[in-house]
């Protein structure tokens, strides 16, 4: 072995035909079963029902009225913040007014909403395990040799983790073991999954990745109900403090302006 | 073109072309083309059988349901299409009945909602089409085509303010089409609120320049404001039953130089197209065309 910038092994072509064919294909292969499994698994999504629409929705209105307050007139704009406020307050457009008062422990028992939960868990159970068990086998099976080499060079950090089975001293980090073509697999056939399988596919390695760092950040279970309560009260606050400019006080003015029968005037000189 | 593919575009476009539909699906219906062509079938088979509807052939509409109902016999959305048809061969209360079982097995199918309050409206049922609709916008309070479905049925009974309520949700949901501000306005004005008759018929003219319905709205209001403002000024509170205040209203100059604004643009518009200055050579003109 030549010691120097440029180390030049030979490696055997058993080694491609039997380690680096086979992990690509295995991968490909599992990623398709988890997609199909995942269709089955989910089969439709739960279809809404209408109180479910009808708080969503009166949510939405809310929004709206706090969005495009100045297109209507002050009085109708009053009608409508006193009307939603005191809807927001009493609750009147929840699911189940009695469950106003429950913490967000008791919103989980809700048996629709453990459904929902369950299916968030299952998705991510159907990301993670695969990957475990592919890792681990590759770990098993496919550990203590070189399986190719990078074609660009890395930092010698990276040197334990690509390659973990072999111990030496001053071996180029660009010779790497088979577990790091397993994480070359993991991002790269993102794009062979979106040909084969349509761009939202469940195959895809690194969604899992993301997902998992999310929860943590966030620290919330997949899939919680929202709590609408906590938001219809929040969208009052908005509306409390919405302060009603109509748009169509001065529109006599920018008419005559856009006619060209009044000179612009500037903000300084309007009447 | 083929014609499949016209078919397709016009359900693309979503307008309403009976005799278009009809007479392209004609030869394929005829001459078994359609049945062989996968994908579209059954959506052709849906098209024309609305089209027929509209065109009131009987024989065509019942064949086709017959097709769909073997093919999709617990299908929703078939049996809206039965609905239809047993409304378009005059048994409202068969269709009514269907329209309820729908509901009732799903709740949230929109479709069929709407559908029940067409009945309504077409059996001249006013309030109870206005209760339903109601109803369904308590749920479905973002879908600004039924608020306005709801005006109308309002405007038919000479109920404005409701009217105007509906036509506010309307704007807050589309504020920058300028016919919805035009409709509100016209409302406004029946109602004899002048002076937010006057804005909304600015802010029509604002969005959509020279926008002929909108100028008369603002020439109209202008006038009736200015002489409100000139006898204001003399009577006392005689004739003061106005739903709005005087002080509401932009000053005297103003409004002059708006009416005046409103009468150019109507007579540069209406001079505009060259011919037309009687209306005999318009006519003359579009027969020639």
């Amino acid at each position: 072995m030549a010691d120097g910038s440029e180390q030049t092994m030979f490696l055997d072509p058993a080694i491609r035909d039997w380690v680096l064919f086979p992990i690509t294909v295995i991968m490909v292969l599992v990623g398709v079963f988890r997609h199909q499994l995942t269709i089955l698994m989910t089969g439709e999504p739960p279809k809404p029902e209408p109180k479910d629409i009808r708080q969503g929705k009166a949510l939405m209105r809310g929004q709206i009225l706090a969005q495009n307050n100045a297109y209507i007139p002050s009085a109708a704009f009053q009608q409508r913040k006193q009307y939603l406020c005191a809807a927001y307050e009493e609750g009147a457009y929840l699911k189940n007014k009695a469950s106003k008062e429950q913490s967000a422990a008791n919103l989980m028992t809700d048996p629709k909403n453990m459904e929902v939960m369950m299916d968030g868990m299952k998705k991510q159970m159907m990301g993670i395990v695969p990957q475990t068990l592919i890792m681990g086998w590759i770990q098993f099976f496919f550990s203590g040799f070189i399986l190719i080499k990078l074609p660009f060079p890395l930092g010698v950090r990276f040197k334990q983790m690509l390659q973990s089975g072999i111990m030496t001293g001053n071996m180029d980090v660009r010779w790497v073991s088979s577990l790091s073509w397993y994480f070359i697999n993991l991002f790269g056939l993102r794009g062979v999954f979106s040909l084969l399988l349509g761009g939202e596919n469940a195959a895809d390695g690194t969604r899992d990745m993301t997902a998992m760092s999310t929860m943590g950040a966030m620290g919330q279970q997949p899939g919680q109900p929202q709590d609408f309560n906590k938001q219809f009260l929040s969208m009052k606050d908005n509306l409390a403090i919405v302060y009603h400019e109509w748009d169509l006080e001065n529109v006599e003015q920018r008419v005559l302006v856009k006619y060209g029968k009044q000179p612009r005037l500037f903000k300084s000189a309007r009447k | 073109m083929s014609s499949l593919a016209l078919l397709a575009e016009i359900r693309q476009s979503s307008e309403r072309r009976p005799y278009a539909v009809l007479k392209l699906a004609e030869p394929l219906l005829n001459h078994g083309e359609i049945s062989s062509t996968s994908e579209d079938t059954w959506l052709v088979y849906e098209q024309v059988l609305l089209a027929a509807l509209d065109e009131g052939q009987q024989t065509l509409a019942d064949s086709l349901l017959g097709l769909l109902r073997t093919r999709f016999p617990t299908s929703h959305r078939v049996q809206r299409l039965e609905g239809l048809v047993k409304e378009a061969m005059g048994n409202p209360d068969d269709a009514r009945a269907l329209y309820n079982t729908v509901v009732s097995a799903d709740p949230t199918n929109v479709l069929v909602l709407k559908r029940i309050i067409a009945l309504l409206i077409a059996q001249d049922k006013p309030s109870l089409a206005i209760k339903e609709l109601v109803a369904y916008l308590d749920t479905h309070g973002n879908d600004f085509e039924a608020w306005i479905q709801l005006s109308h049925l309002y405007l038919d009974h000479h109920m404005y303010r409701q009217a105007a309520f509906c036509l506010e949700e309307v704007i807050l949901q589309q504020p920058a089409n300028h016919y919805f501000h035009l409709c509100y306005a016209e409302i406004c004005y029946t109602m004899g609120s002048l002076d937010l008759a006057l804005k909304e018929y600015l802010r029509v003219v604002e969005l959509a320049t020279d926008n002929v319905r909108g100028f008369y709205g603002v020439k109209l209001t202008a006038d009736r404001l200015i002489e409100l403002r000139a006898a204001g000024a003399a009577k006392s509170r005689r004739d003061a039953q106005l739903p709005f205040s005087l002080d509401a209203v932009p000053q005297l100059p103003v409004l002059e130089k708006l009416s005046q604004l409103a009468t150019e643009r109507l007579v540069a518009t209406y001079s505009a197209n060259n011919a037309a200055s009687t209306p005999t050579k318009a006519l003359e003109d579009w027969l020639k065309q």
